[in-house]
Order: structure tokens, then C-alpha cells, then sequence
């Protein structure tokens, strides 16, 4: 048995609502909840992502600036050793100069004294030869023999007076 | 019908019948007769289920399956589609759009598998309409109040009060009777086909006008019009509730 071609059928009508209240809520409970809260779960983990990625950022610039400060830091102390090191160098050098301008002087004081004394000793030795000579040269002139001794003191006398007297000019 | 009516020529002409009455029974005095619409709508309401339990089963945020793409495809388009011609305040009806385009399409698209179009059935579309009638005047009434919804029909003058009257009526006439149209004149002119065409194999002898030609016409009258229907059917519930609203929609 068939229904008319065109005709309004209670029951029909009764089951499609019924069919449609059916495909309604399989639509809603399966297809548009699951979807819904995976959406949201996805949204959420994205929204976890950007924070990290904002917090990495924070962490990374304050990192950087703590770089920058350390960095600025070593510079200063960096200039403080070499300002130090030049300031030790400079005394150190200072130290050396002065040492060697010591030596230096005393040497030049040890020469001096060298030089005195031997000085005085050509000239003792001067006075010796001389003295001998004087007496050589006074012997072959007066032909005869003189008491050595009172000569010598006469010459002696002699070149002491002439020391003086050079003593006094110079 | 058979195939073999098909190759030779119908013997019995061209008989298009309304769905077949399964069974009836009589509840408090009304008969219900449980026909071949219902009992195929139930078939397209479990292969919709499993198949959304299957779309959605195992979804996951990250690295998703080409079927849980199809089916946020789905809910996304559906939500476009209600957000755009009904604003962002109707977003919960989008279950219910999905759902009314998918049972209207597949219920043209059975006779794809040589079953009777669940549309074909005056009574489909007509209860969905009825459905869109009451969701229209429930949402006028909600928006505008008992006394402005009544007011509605007295404007601009009170002589308009039986053409508003008829308007309203026509509303869901004109729905239910637009998508029983086009699926059944559509199933109505394929039975013409096949019989004109078995005819001609049969004063021919040969089988090659029943094969080719129906399916090019079976692609326009089942699955464009079945989805131009459906289409047309859930724009204007949208549509209707949305201007029952009356409220502007949102951005």
C-alpha cells in the first residue's frame, strides 16, 4: 500500500519531528561539542604558547641588559687595571731611574776619589823623582858632596811651597 | 520496476506513487502509518551518527587526521554561514542548520541509491517548515513581546491584518512546497526518462540509450538540485528567524 502522491500524513510528520530532534542533537552532542572544545583546547594552547614566548622574550631582554651592564662593568674595570698598571709601571721605572742615577752618582763620586788619589800619588812620586833629580843636578853642579838629607828637606820645602801656591790659584 | 523493465520497456506505463505504508496502527483514533520516508530517514540518522562518531573520534590539537579536518571544516563553515546571515547571537543555532542541510541533502541524495527521496514525501519538508513557522514566531514574539508581535500584524494599517495573516501562512506553504517541487518533479521526470528511453531501446533493440544519459541527469536533478534545495531551505530559515529578530546583527 502506498500513500497518495501529494498528502499530509500525521504520522509522517509526527516521525520526521522526531527524526529531526534526532539528527539535531547527534549534530550538537557529537559533531558540534567535540569540535567546540577541541577548538577551545586548541585556542588555549596557543594562548600557553604566546605567554612562553612572552616570558622568553622578558627573560631575553633582561638577560641582555644584564649583559650589557656586566659588559660596562669589565670596561671600567678593565680601564681601572690598565690606569693601575701604568701608575705601578710609572713608580717601577721612577724606582729604576732613581737606582741608576745612584749607581750612577756613585761611581762617578768612587772615580773622583781614583783619580785623587792617584793624582796624589803621581805627584808624591813626582816630588820623589824630582827631589832625586834636584839632588843629582845640585851634585854634578857644586862638584862635591852635600848632605843629602838637608837638601831633600830644602827641595821638599820647595814643592810644598809651589803645592800651596797652586793649591791657592786653583 | 525492474532492470530488465528498463532494457525491454516498462509493460505497465508510468505510475509515480507516494511513499509505501510499511504498517499502521491507530493511537487514540489516528492511524500512523510508518512509510518507507521514515524508515529510510532512520537509516540516513544512524549512517550521519556513526559517521560523525567517526569524524570526531580520536581529535587532537596538534597534527590533526584528514577526517578531523573534515570535521572542523564542517563546524566552521556552518558557523560562517550562520554568523553571516544571522549575526553572532544565533551562533547556538548552528547545530541545528548543519543538522536540517544534512538531513535534507542526503534525504534528496538517497535516490542516488535507487531509494525513494526522503523530500519526495510532501511531509519532510513540511515539518521542517512547520519547525521554521514556529521558530519565526517564537522569535518575533521573544524579541518584540506578546503585544508588538500582535501589533505586527496590524502594520502599517489594520487592513493589511489578513494579507500579514496570509503572508505568514504562506511562508512555510511556500518552503515545504519549493522543496517537494524540485525533488519530485525531478524524480517524476527521471521515471518519464526511463520509460522513454527503455521505449526507444525497445523499438531500437539496442541497450545504449538507458545507460550514459540518466546518470548526466540524475548528476543535475539529484545532486545539484537536492543540494541547491537543501541550500535554499536552511538560507531561508535563516533568513526568516534572523528578520523575526528583527534585532540588527551584530558585527
Amino acid at each position: 500500500m502506498n500513500l497518495d502522491f501529494l498528502t499530509i500524513d500525521v504520522g509522517t510528520i509526527l516521525f520526521t519531528l522526531i527524526n529531526t530532534l534526532l539528527i539535531f542533537l547527534a549534530f550538537k552532542f557529537i559533531l558540534f561539542k567535540r569540535v567546540d572544545a577541541i577548538l577551545a583546547k586548541r585556542q588555549e594552547e596557543v594562548d600557553a604558547t604566546y605567554t612562553a614566548a612572552d616570558d622568553a622574550l622578558a627573560s631575553a631582554n633582561s638577560d641582555k641588559e644584564q649583559y650589557a651592564k656586566a659588559m660596562a662593568g669589565a670596561k671600567e674595570e678593565a680601564a681601572q687595571i690598565v690606569s693601575r698598571a701604568e701608575k705601578t709601571a710609572q713608580r717601577e721605572g721612577d724606582a729604576i731611574l732613581e737606582q741608576a742615577r745612584t749607581e750612577a752618582q756613585a761611581v762617578r763620586e768612587k772615580a773622583t776619589l781614583d783619580t785623587e788619589r792617584e793624582k796624589v800619588q803621581a805627584r808624591t812620586a813626582l816630588q820623589g823623582e824630582i827631589t832625586n833629580l834636584a839632588m843629582e843636578l845640585a851634585e854634578k853642579i857644586m862638584e862635591k858632596e852635600i848632605d843629602k838629607t838637608d837638601h831633600a828637606r830644602l827641595i821638599d820645602d820647595f814643592l810644598e811651597e809651589i803645592d800651596s801656591s797652586e793649591d791657592g790659584e786653583s | 520496476m525492474q532492470i530488465s523493465d528498463f532494457l525491454r520497456g516498462s509493460p505497465d506505463g508510468i505510475d509515480v506513487k507516494g511513499p509505501r505504508v510499511v504498517c499502521s496502527f491507530d493511537v487514540f483514533g489516528v492511524t500512523i502509518n510508518l512509510t518507507e520516508t521514515v524508515i529510510i530517514s532512520w537509516a540516513i540518522i544512524l549512517a550521519v551518527t556513526l559517521l560523525l562518531l567517526w569524524l570526531t573520534s580520536g581529535m587532537k590539537t596538534k597534527n590533526i587526521s584528514k577526517r578531523q579536518a573534515v570535521a572542523e571544516w564542517i563546524v566552521q563553515t556552518v558557523y560562517g554561514m550562520v554568523e553571516s546571515s544571522m549575526g553572532k547571537r544565533w551562533r547556538n543555532f548552528a547545530p541545528y542548520i548543519g543538522a536540517l542541510f544534512t538531513f535534507s541533502i542526503l534525504g534528496s541524495l538517497v535516490s542516488m541509491l535507487g531509494l525513494r527521496s526522503v523530500t519526495a514525501d510532501f511531509n519532510a519538508p513540511l515539518t521542517w517548515a512547520l519547525i521554521t513557522f514556529v521558530l519565526i514566531h517564537g522569535t518575533n514574539i521573544r524579541t518584540h513581546g506578546i503585544g508588538g508581535y500582535l501589533k505586527g500584524y496590524v502594520d502599517p494599517i489594520p487592513v493589511m491584518l489578513p494579507i500579514n495573516i496570509l503572508s505568514e501562512i504562506a511562508t512555510p506553504v511556500s518552503m515545504s512546497l519549493r522543496h517537494f517541487g524540485n525533488v519530485v518533479s525531478g524524480m517524476v521526470i527521471t521515471s518519464l526518462l526511463y520509460f522513454a528511453l527503455s521505449a526507444a531501446t525497445k523499438a531500437v533493440g539496442v541497450a545504449f540509450l538507458t545507460i550514459g544519459i540518466p546518470a548526466v541527469l540524475s548528476l543535475y536533478f539529484d545532486l545539484f538540485s537536492g543540494f541547491m534545495q537543501a541550500f535554499v531551505f536552511v538560507m531561508l530559515t535563516m533568513a526568516y528567524i534572523s528578520n523575526a529578530d528583527g534585532r540588527e546583527p551584530e558585527a
